[in-house]
């Protein structure tokens, strides 16, 4: 009986989260058009999610220059009319770029959650 | 005004691609005739870059050209798509002739060049090229179209061609000097 209250508990406490982070946590759009990112520049909270759409005619990447582990992003190719979500984590500022195209740059700001 | 962009753009297509006719017409392009010149200018990059993804010394280079056969693939893809859906049938003129024969006389000039010699070739070429679309595009095509669509697709596209010159640029200056 213990046990079924533990799992109950739980599972209160994980829907709570669920229903808590995504109360705060917003969405933001970078667009990706004319061979840039739009705004080039960018400041989210941790939880927040970005998504990239490419507009363009030719593929595009988001890819940052910090390749750690447990912070950075890479989005791999993202196809003219697609898009690609990242749930912002590690706080910290990351400069980013199209692997495809060296002229195009932009920054993404991870700020702590709410 | 336009007969006078007309007439420069043949000149640059003879320009920057050696052997080619010298032509000259008195109103600017028509859309048909617009559609067979963007699939001509994007096909003679496509052909040098897949000489470029097999030949190039520098990975540099190698990278470009890869990314030139895939964008200028996606272009013209484009294209295409969209002069079927308005029903436009692609016309050969003296501009889209020129470029075919631009493009063959680049690749004829680049296949004998070995190393350095060819990335520093293929590169110098890209940079003219690009400058000289992206003239073409600004002084002749984009004012000459008329189908609202048409004219989009090539403002849209600008832009690609601009990066792809800085790109040029780039890779161009950091390769050693010509001996």
């Amino acid at each position: 009986m213990k046990r079924v209250r533990h799992a109950a508990l739980r599972m209160c406490t994980s829907l709570l989260w669920i229903v808590a982070t995504s109360s705060f946590a917003n969405t933001y759009v970078v667009t990706i058009e004319q061979m840039r990112f739009n705004p080039p520049a960018l400041t989210v909270h941790r939880g927040d999610e970005i998504v990239w759409v490419n507009k363009d005619l030719v593929a595009h990447t988001a890819s940052s220059d910090t390749k750690a582990p447990d912070a950075g992003f890479d989005s791999q190719s993202i196809a003219p009319d697609a898009s690609w979500r990242y749930r912002a984590s590690t706080p910290g500022r990351y400069t980013y770029r199209c692997i495809f195209h060296p002229t195009m740059h932009g920054t993404l700001t991870i700020e702590p959650a709410r | 005004m336009k007969s006078a962009h007309w007439l420069l753009l043949a000149a640059l297509a003879v320009f920057a691609f050696a052997g080619a006719p010298a032509w000259a017409q008195s109103s600017g392009p028509t859309d048909p005739q617009i559609a067979a010149i963007v699939v001509a200018a994007n096909q003679a990059d496509i052909d040098a870059g897949k000489l470029a993804e097999s030949k190039a010394h520098s990975q540099d280079v190698k990278a470009f050209a890869q990314q030139m056969v895939k964008d200028h693939t996606a272009v013209n893809k484009t294209a295409v798509d969209l002069v079927n859906k308005l029903g436009v049938k692609p016309e050969t003129n003296p501009t889209s002739d020129s470029l075919k024969q631009g493009g063959a006389a680049n690749i004829a000039n680049l296949k004998p060049l070995q190393g350095a010699k060819f990335d520093r070739a293929y590169i110098d070429h890209e940079v003219t090229y690009h400058q000289n679309v992206i003239d073409a595009l600004d002084k002749t095509l984009i004012p000459s179209a008329q189908n609202a669509e048409l004219k989009a697709l090539l403002v849209k596209v600008r832009p690609a061609f601009v990066a792809h010159l800085e790109h040029a640029k780039m890779v161009q200056s950091s390769l050693p000097q010509a001996q």
